[in-house]
């Protein structure tokens, strides 16, 4: 599983450690996710959604999917 | 933060314990008396980093478990688990040929333990859980 945190916290000028606190977890959690190393509960992507005002599926992107639009 | 401190307190108890074992002379100095306080020195090491690591997030007001470091814990543990049973299945085999006492081996086996959670540790952390 691919995700965007990365480009999306570069994009709000967001530190690490800023979007670690606001949901609620260690920056080494965000690190692990940015680095593809781990991937997320079901309640923590969509902490890390909501904190992005963006749908689940536009931030966790499947091998598959990745290049797609959501919704394609 | 409670578990910072048990942890610094236990940490200082076996380095406290290992000194009075050196200064009261009964550590004789042989090569596996000097290996197996390495190893405790390194596993209190390991133990004392995770502490300063936890005191960090702490002051940066991180919560000190996460699903991440609970996930971690877990994995590495049961790895430890199930490496540990064959490093056991060895101690049964040497036990047979090796002139050392029976607690000294089980004191062997029980540092083995602490090591190979170590090191589970250290490659679950490296490595990652991409397909947990």
């Amino acid at each position: 599983m691919h995700n965007r945190i990365k480009e999306l916290r570069a994009k709000q000028d967001l530190s690490q450690l800023e979007l670690a606190q606001h949901v609620g977890v260690r920056r080494e959690t965000i690190v692990f996710l940015e680095k593809g190393k781990y991937n997320p509960s079901l309640r923590l992507a969509h902490d890390i959604a909501k904190f992005f005002q963006l749908p689940i599926e536009e931030v966790f992107l499947f091998d598959g999917e990745v290049g797609e639009k959501p919704g394609d | 933060m409670k578990k910072t401190i048990v942890t610094f307190v236990i940490s200082a108890l076996i380095v406290a314990s290992l000194a009075l074992w050196a200064l009261k002379g009964q550590i004789a100095g042989n090569t596996q008396e000097i290996v197996m306080a390495g190893i405790v020195l390194v596993l209190v090491g390991f133990a004392v980093t995770l502490g300063v690591s936890r005191l960090r997030g702490h002051l940066r007001r991180e919560p000190g478990e996460d699903e991440l470091s609970r996930m971690v814990m877990t994995r590495a543990s049961s790895l430890a688990y199930y490496v540990s049973i064959y490093m056991w299945l060895f101690v049964m085999y040497i036990s047979d040929k090796t002139t050392l006492a029976a607690h000294s081996l089980v004191g062997a086996g029980i540092l083995g333990m602490a090591v190979i959670f170590l090191f589970c540790w250290l490659g679950v952390k490296i490595f990652g859980m991409k397909n947990a």
